[in-house]
């Protein structure tokens, strides 16, 4: 009996991530991941300086 | 919550009783409480119940986690947030999915717990820009923050949104204190924010039972009381009107003043001139690169390598007159007006000024040996 499962949060990783797997008799016959945290960085860089991107984009 | 004491814990861990008051000695020190207050802070310490601790993580590059966990000054400060029961941090927590999140859930259901923030909360379009289990950020920390003791929030996101609420702000990213109220509030931030702080504040909880003293942005004055500029190494470099002028130049390679350069040690508060990092072994200013203002407010709406304006350091009058050089003002001239500013703040500013005079020795000198 196939089920569906949902890992969230993934621990010990730098930032969030979502897995969600279809289990099928011990076996996973399809699987899903999504990182649910977004804050939009190539937005914000849009227009400024460019001396300053490394400076954001090291935050990731 | 478990029923040892902080002191029984260190004494299992064989902390020697000499490193544990030399470290309660240093946490008087950072916490700017005088000396005598190290027995105090360690007769609390040793009878203090291991507190619980949750660390929720939003919108964050996990930067503050990694300072964080490079406490290692002394070691004794690394036990000490060790033995704070870490109940709840993504990062480093063993169990994923529905069992982290249960370990959250009893540590809410318990109560009188700590609380620290790292990274900002989106609120935008219900808040769908950080989701943990299934919940968004702004639903988990609201239930979160109902039954803590206090929220210590760390690093400039959690401060005031960061660089992710810099226009446009795609994602409504807010600091803790624009989203929760009613609960006690404290800032740590910086970018990302230092450990030692974190460790002090955490002290003077389990020592008074309070947090410590801040100021009107809700930063603990001990940390964020003083300018960097102040504080800096290069000051004297200031004051002397030696400044970098391109980086790579004959100034920077003998680690003049990076003022020109952009610094914003002028306006900005923190006592990472004096704690550092990596073990007290450097900090930005000190590497070659200009301070970017990171435990201000909206520091990332202020462009990086442009002057910032020195309002409040303008001598008065009655200082000895400044004279401009004939063309424009040349790294000399403004070595003058940095004379006069840096004796300015000294203690002994005035006596300077009149030496200044008296002996009409060359300014740049003398605001080298006020330094």
């Amino acid at each position: 009996m196939a089920k569906k499962i949902a890992i969230d949060p993934v621990t010990r990783i730098e930032g969030h991530l979502r897995i969600e797997a279809q289990v099928d008799g011990g076996q996973v016959t399809e699987a899903w991941s999504s990182s649910t945290m977004w804050r939009g960085l190539e937005i914000i860089l849009k227009g400024r300086d460019p001396r300053e991107a490394w400076l954001m984009a090291q935050r990731i | 919550m478990e029923e040892k004491t902080v002191g029984q814990i260190l004494w299992e861990r064989q902390v020697s009783r000499r490193d544990f008051l030399k470290f309660c000695t240093i946490m008087a020190g950072t916490l700017a409480l005088p000396v005598g207050f190290g027995p105090q802070i360690a007769e609390a310490l040793e009878k203090a119940k291991k507190p619980a601790l949750v660390w929720l993580e939003y919108q964050d590059c996990a930067g503050c986690t990694e300072s964080f966990l490079r406490a290692n000054r002394p070691t004794v400060a690394e036990i000490v947030l060790d033995i704070l029961s870490v109940n709840y941090h993504e990062t480093i927590m063993a169990p994923s999915g529905k069992r982290a999140e249960k370990s959250l859930e009893d540590t809410i259901k318990e109560g009188g717990y700590l609380t620290v923030v790292e990274g900002s909360v989106p609120t935008k379009d219900d808040g769908i820009y950080c989701c943990i289990g299934g919940r968004t950020a702004l639903d988990n920390l609201q239930e979160v923050a109902a039954n803590t003791a206090a929220i210590i929030t760390v690093g400039a996101c959690a401060f005031y949104g960061g660089w992710p609420a810099t226009p446009p702000n795609p994602t409504g990213a807010k600091g803790v204190q624009d989203v929760v109220s009613g609960v006690p509030i404290i800032n740590l931030p910086g970018c990302p924010f230092n450990v030692d702080n974190l460790t002090a504040t955490v002290v003077h909880y389990l020592t008074f039972g309070s947090l410590p003293a801040v100021d009107d942005l809700g930063r603990p004055l001990f940390a964020y009381g003083r300018r960097i500029h102040d504080n800096c190494e290069r000051r004297g470099h200031f004051d002397a009107g030696e400044f970098v002028r391109e980086w790579g130049d004959e100034g920077h390679r003998k680690g003049w003043c990076l003022y020109q350069m952009g610094c914003k040690g002028p306006i900005t508060f923190h006592n990472c001139p004096t704690i550092r990092w990596n073990e007290g072994t450097n900090w930005p200013v000190g590497a070659g690169h200009g301070c970017i203002a990171c435990s201000s407010p909206r520091f990332w709406e202020r462009p990086a390598y442009e002057t910032v304006p020195i309002h409040e350091l303008t001598p008065p009058a009655t200082y000895p007159e400044v004279k401009a050089a004939p063309e424009g003002p040349s790294p000399v001239a403004t070595g003058v007006i940095g004379a006069a500013v840096g004796v300015a703040v000294g203690a002994a500013g005035a006596v300077a000024v009149r030496q200044l005079i008296k002996e009409g020795v060359e300014e740049e000198k003398e605001a080298e040996g006020e330094e």
